[in-house]
C-alpha cells in the first residue's frame, strides 16, 4: 500500500464537514445525488460520464455539452441509499487526489445530508482544497434547494449562468478528449507524484 | 431556503461570546476533541458540553464519535444560507469590495499610527479616499 493510501486508511487526514437537513425522503435525495442521465445543477452543472456508479467504477464529471471535463474520480464506497464516496481531482490542477464522502441519514422531518472532504494531512492545503471548501457549501445548499423546490437557489442559478458565459475561456487542459475514463485517479497517485 | 426556526437557532447560538469563541476554536482545528475544547475554558466541562450542544443543534458544529472520543467540526452551511438569504451574487460582490476597502484602510491606520497627519499624507498621495 502506498504511503498516502495508508495515511488515509490510518486516519491521518485533514477532514472538513458540511451538513444540511433536506426535507425529503432518503431515496429521493440519493437518486438526485447519483443521477447520471442529466447535468446536476448542485454540482456546477457537471454530468457523470461512467459505465455505472458502483464500487470501483471510474467517472468523469463533464459539462452538459460533453466538451469539457471538470473532475475525475473513482468510486470507493457505494451503499445505497446511505453512503457514497469517491476519489477526486480537478482536471485543471496537479494537486493531490482527495476523497469526497456523502453520508445520508434519515432524521425527524427529512434527511441529514453530510458532505465530507478528506485530504492527506501530510499535504499542505492546496488551491483545490480551498475550492472544494467553497464548492461543498454550494453543493449542500443547492442539492437541498433542488430536492425541496425542483430548482437551484437564485445565487446558484446566477452562478450557473456565469459559468455558461465563461465556457469559451475554459482551459485546454480540461478538454474531454484529454480525459478518458482510464485517467480516473486512484489514491495511490499521490505518492507516485511525491516520488517523481 | 433556511426555515425560520433553523435561523432562530443559528442566531441564538451565535448570540453568546463563549460559543463564538468555541466555534473559532473548532474552525481552526477541525476534528478537535470535546476535552481539548473544554481545556481552553475556565468553566465546568458540563457548561462546555451545554454550549457545544447549542452549537450542534443549530447545525454549526458537527460531532463525529470515533471510539470513546467525540471529534468536532465546524459546519459553514447554515451561515452560508443566512448570507444567501439577504444577498444576491451582485450585492455580495459589492459588499465584499466594500469590506476589502475597510480592512485595507484599517490595516494602514494600524500600521501608520492613528494621527490625522498619516491620513492627510495618504490622501495627498491619492491612496485613500
Amino acid at each position: 500500500m502506498t504511503e498516502a493510501a495508508a495515511k488515509h486508511m490510518s486516519g491521518e487526514v485533514r477532514t472538513s464537514m458540511y451538513r444540511v437537513i433536506i426535507k425529503a425522503g432518503i431515496d429521493q435525495v440519493w437518486s438526485e445525488l447519483i443521477r447520471t442521465d442529466r447535468p446536476m445543477p448542485f454540482f456546477f452543472n457537471g454530468q457523470y460520464d461512467t459505465p455505472g456508479l458502483g464500487e470501483g467504477a471510474a467517472f468523469a464529471m463533464r459539462t452538459p455539452d460533453g466538451k469539457h471535463t471538470l473532475v475525475m474520480g473513482k468510486v470507493i464506497e457505494f451503499e445505497p441509499p446511505h453512503r457514497y464516496a469517491h476519489t477526486f481531482r480537478f482536471t485543471t490542477s496537479d494537486d493531490p487526489v482527495s476523497i469526497v464522502r456523502y453520508v445520508l441519514k434519515p432524521v425527524d422531518g427529512g434527511v441529514e445530508f453530510t458532505l465530507i472532504n478528506e485530504h492527506a494531512a501530510s499535504d499542505p492545503v492546496s488551491k483545490s482544497e480551498k475550492q472544494m471548501a467553497q464548492g461543498a457549501k454550494f453543493i449542500c445548499e443547492n442539492l437541498k434547494a433542488l430536492v425541496e423546490t425542483g430548482k437551484a437557489t437564485m445565487g446558484g442559478r446566477m452562478m450557473l449562468f456565469m459559468f455558461s458565459l465563461m465556457a469559451p475561456m475554459t482551459p485546454k487542459a480540461a478538454l474531454s478528449t484529454n480525459w478518458p475514463l482510464e485517467r480516473a485517479p486512484d489514491l495511490s497517485e499521490n505518492s507516485v507524484k511525491e516520488e517523481a | 431556503m433556511i426555515s425560520p426556526a433553523s435561523m432562530d437557532a443559528v442566531f441564538q447560538a451565535l448570540a453568546n461570546a463563549t460559543r463564538r469563541e468555541m466555534l473559532d476554536i473548532v474552525r481552526d482545528d477541525p476534528g478537535i476533541s470535546v476535552g481539548a475544547v473544554a481545556s481552553r475554558f475556565d468553566v465546568s466541562r458540563i457548561a462546555v458540553m451545554r454550549h457545544l450542544s447549542v452549537l450542534e443543534e443549530a447545525g454549526l458544529v458537527i460531532s463525529d464519535k470515533r471510539g470513546r472520543t467525540r471529534h468536532l467540526y465546524m459546519n459553514a452551511v447554515p451561515i452560508q444560507m443566512i448570507h444567501d438569504r439577504w444577498t444576491s451574487e451582485y450585492s455580495a460582490l459589492w459588499a465584499g469590495r466594500m469590506l476589502d476597502i475597510k480592512y485595507l484602510a484599517e490595516q494602514r491606520r494600524a500600521r501608520e499610527g492613528r494621527d490625522d497627519k498619516a491620513d492627510t499624507d495618504a490622501r495627498n498621495k491619492g491612496e485613500m479616499s
